[in-house]
């Protein structure tokens, strides 16, 4: 399985919604304490465990995360620490870009997403607590969603309904919006300890996972929010990132500070179902492709990207 | 539904009129389909709090911001204390209603002096007005003028305490300088005297009264001394005990960083397997700060309403041992200094009005979007791969067919999943080998999930009128409980639809069914298959 190195600390990483072989990563100097941000555009070879850098583009400070245009294949966008969200394009030659440099947060964007049905707009979540609604052909936001009590860590479409997202705090919520609505719809205090990632299930739109400080990854049904469906405990430390599979039912992936990923079946009892400890360091970034069923990737602060399908060890050769 | 918090979106909004109507139209329409909506019904209205408001919730919400201390503090944290106790945002909404806040968006300084005034009146106005007991009423007004008072007094407590401590200061300054000089004179005299006396007792044996005085000179001036040195003792030492405080703060900072690097690379040493004695996890969000450098490692701060400036926030539990450049990199921050290694970067796009380029790829639809004509895809992928699944037992014949030609990435897992090896082995003896993927063709499409059906029971009774009876029974207690999952229920039910699925026909699950897995997709593959 390749493993592709990054100058930087990996943030994020985001397989390309149009390329099977292609991927992004969010890197940030120093830890993202204070420093420089890269974004990596990689693609995988055909014919060996290769992983091949496309393109990188440099920025001023820290990119904590990264996500791909839904509408146009060679677009993507990058949440960057000092509070700009730039929008690259991949097209271009080199020296055009970046392309756009969105600065409406105060503070460090740390979640962004893209709409994946409506594919027109995408949601930036910052440390200003706000929640910010774009899209690629206006210069300034479509939306402000002001409410959290502390910053947004993470933002996540509905795959179902196009209108409707969640946004997860640091005040220990995570609330429900419709775009349509001023205000939020729910709100969902999930956890004592900030909730750091959450994410919905592609193929039941009400189910909703939450990833928190407290270790631990709670399953949410939005019809009966007082109780958790499932409670996914293993992890050894803060749940940083956690995606439900696009492929299957019940499969959601989690990555965490205790170095490890984790595949997760909550269906079931037992519900670890793999574990994956091949970083050495802070695992922060996760994703499975929505081209490849089982391919998924991971990136820590040991600088490393693995890429690799579910079930073979990543660091195999 | 606005709150005093979230900004009116049209301030933010760029939309062009057309749109915002339209946004309003939409408004319109969902407030009148939210209050017949019910649960399922409309789509939309999933979303949002249903819940009637709970009187009990809305009255202990009350209790809580008339609290004088609570009073004090920002309406944003109010608000959260509330959301995190589970308060729907109608519960608070009613409750900041029924307590009449004097100014609810001001800043807390000013409400911290003149709202102790207008809290203690308007809550003892409030008492004869509030449906809550009378009772509890007078106890919780003296309780709110004695905190009321405590507040008062600890703020005059402190300045009056420098005060003191300066006038103190000042008065043994002046005692000194008043009692060394007369001291100085005292001791010189007494030494002179002593000398004297040595001669005076060998001349003179009776002891004179000047003596006696010199004496009694001599006592009150080593009192007077021993008093002076001592407040002068005191006044150093209080210089000295300010200094030492703020070496020992500096030296415990430096300790405790120690100590938690020596504690990070024990536990690095110990393995990160070992996490059963750690009992705590930390998320730290860690970026530098001049300003507020001590508290990114102030261990045990509970204080979540602590804003991180850009350093970390810490919930009172113990670190994830972090990297130790991580730690250097932190205090080099703390310091003051930059790292090396930061270039000047200008990031600003070079032609703000670049136009995109076009996409060259129409967008692929995703798989848990394929709901419209699920057979029509079928039919069309037949022989393709179309099923995915858990290549099982797909993967053992898909490496040995053709390795070279697919990518890597395509290559399906070997290791399965022990739950769902054995359920489909249970369950597909017929399942058909995939064929290779072309990369154009879209593998990875599933079987959606049937189109929600109403009546699941009355739809599983129809289809199987044999055992109609139970399974309806089963299939209503499981639909009815969507929150829990009772696996061994679960797992009863879906052997039984196993069996049935492969002696008859199509078995159509509900979509909705919440207690599926994958084995009832693979169920739904077989059926399809079937056909």
């Amino acid at each position: 399985m390749p493993v592709f190195k990054t100058p930087f600390n990996g943030y994020s990483v985001r397989f390309s919604p149009f390329y099977e072989s292609r991927l992004a990563v969010a890197t940030a100097q120093n830890f993202g304490i204070l420093g420089n941000g890269r974004v990596h555009v990689i693609d995988l070879a055909p014919t060996g465990p290769v992983i091949n850098e496309l393109i990188a583009f440099d920025t001023a400070d820290g990119v904590y995360d990264v996500a791909w245009s839904e509408s146009h294949d060679s677009v993507l966008v990058a949440a960057v620490a000092d509070g700009s969200i730039k929008v690259y394009d991949t097209a271009l030659p080199p020296q055009s870009n970046p392309v756009r440099s969105l600065k409406e947060h105060a503070r460090e964007v740390h979640g962004l997403d893209y709409n994946p049905t409506r594919r027109d707009s995408f949601l930036s979540a910052s440390w200003d607590d706000s929640v910010k609604l774009w899209t690629l052909d206006r210069p300034a936001s479509l939306r402000t969603f002001r409410e959290h009590a502390y910053c947004v860590y993470s933002v996540a479409w509905n795959p179902k309904h196009a209108d409707v997202f969640a946004s997860a705090s640091g005040d220990c919520t995570v609330r429900i919006w419709d775009v349509r609505e001023p205000g939020s719809t729910m709100i969902i205090p999930g956890h004592e300890h900030e909730i750091l990632s959450c994410d919905w299930n592609k193929y039941d739109e009400c189910l909703i996972a939450t990833a928190s400080v407290d270790k631990s990854i709670k399953i949410w049904d939005v019809r009966n929010y007082r109780v958790p469906v499932s409670v996914l405990n293993g992890h050894g430390y803060a749940v940083r990132k956690i995606k439900f599979s696009p492929h299957r039912r019940n499969l959601l992936v989690s990555c965490s500070y205790d170095m490890t990923v984790c595949l997760w079946d909550f269906m079931v009892e037992d519900a670890l179902v793999g574990r994956y400890d091949h970083h050495t360091e802070f695992a922060v970034g996760v994703d499975l492709s929505v081209l490849v069923d089982g391919l998924m990737a991971s990136t820590g602060w040991d600088e490393l990207v693995y890429v690799w399908q579910q079930g073979m060890d990543p660091r195999a050769s | 539904m606005a709150t005093t918090q979230s900004p009116s979106p049209n301030s933010n909004d760029d939309k062009p009129q057309a749109v915002s109507e339209l946004v309003q139209q939409a408004n319109q329409v969902l407030q009148d389909v939210r209050p017949e909506a019910t649960k399922q019904s409309v789509p939309a209205s999933v979303f949002v709090n249903s819940e009637p408001i709970r009187e009990d919730q809305v009255s202990n919400a009350v209790k809580f911001l008339s609290h004088p201390k609570v009073r004090g503090s920002p309406v944003i944290y109010r608000r959260s204390f509330l959301e995190k106790k589970g308060l729907t945002k109608e519960e608070i909404d009613e409750a900041f209603q029924r307590v009449p806040d004097p100014s609810p968006s001001s800043q807390p300084a000013s409400l911290n002096q003149d709202g102790q005034a207008n809290s203690l009146s308007s809550i003892q106005t409030q008492v004869p007005i509030q449906t809550s007991q009378p009772l509890a009423a007078a106890p919780t007004g003296i309780v709110s003028s004695g905190t009321v008072a405590r507040r008062q007094f600890q703020w005059y407590h402190a300045v009056s305490a420098v005060g003191l401590l300066a006038a103190s200061g000042c008065g043994t300054a002046l005692l000194i300088k008043k009692v060394i000089i007369p001291k100085l004179k005292l001791w010189v005299r007494k030494v002179v005297l002593e000398e004297e006396n040595d001669y005076a007792k060998k001349i003179d044996a009776k002891p004179s009264l000047a003596e006696e005085a010199a004496t009694a000179a001599k006592a009150a001036a080593a009192a007077a001394s021993d008093v002076a040195k001592a407040s002068q003792e005191m006044l150093n030492s209080k210089n000295e005990e300010r200094r030492r405080f703020e070496e020992f703060m500096n030296l415990m900072d430096a300790q405790v960083q120690e100590m938690k690097s020596m504690s990070n690379s024990i536990r690095k040493l110990e393995g990160q397997a070992n996490s059963s004695g750690r009992a705590f996890s930390d998320h730290d969000d860690h970026r530098a700060s001049a300003s507020s450098t001590k508290q990114s490692y102030a261990n045990g701060n509970v204080d979540v309403n602590v804003q991180p400036g850009r350093s970390s926030t810490l919930p009172a539990s113990a670190e994830p041992p972090h990297p130790k450049s991580f730690m250097e990199i932190m205090e080099m921050i703390q310091r003051g200094e930059k790292p090396s290694n930061i270039r000047e970067v200008n990031d600003m796009p070079p032609n703000p009005n670049q136009q995109l380029s076009n996409p060259r790829i129409t967008p692929r639809t995703k798989p848990w979007e394929a709901q419209n004509g699920p057979r029509q895809v079928l039919q069309s992928q037949t022989s393709a791969e179309g099923l995915n699944q858990n290549g099982v037992d797909s993967g053992l014949n898909y490496l040995v067919d053709d390795e070279s030609s697919t990518p890597w990435w395509q290559w399906k897992n070997l290791r399965i999943t022990e739950i769902e090896n054995e359920d489909e082995v249970k369950a597909d003896g017929s399942y058909g080998v995939k064929t290779n993927e072309q990369p154009s063709v879209q593998r990875t499409w599933v079987p959606p999930p049937p189109p929600p059906v109403a009546m699941p029971e009355a739809a599983e009774a129809i289809r199987r009128p044999k055992s109609a009876p139970k399974e309806t029974a089963m299939q209503e207690q499981l639909a009815d409980d969507q929150s829990a999952a009772r696996p061994s229920e679960v797992t009863d039910e879906l052997q039984r639809i196993t069996k049935m699925s492969e002696s008859a026909g199509a078995v159509e699950m509900n979509g909705g069914f919440l207690t599926g897995n994958s084995t009832v997709i693979q169920e739904q593959e077989n059926s399809y298959e079937g056909n």
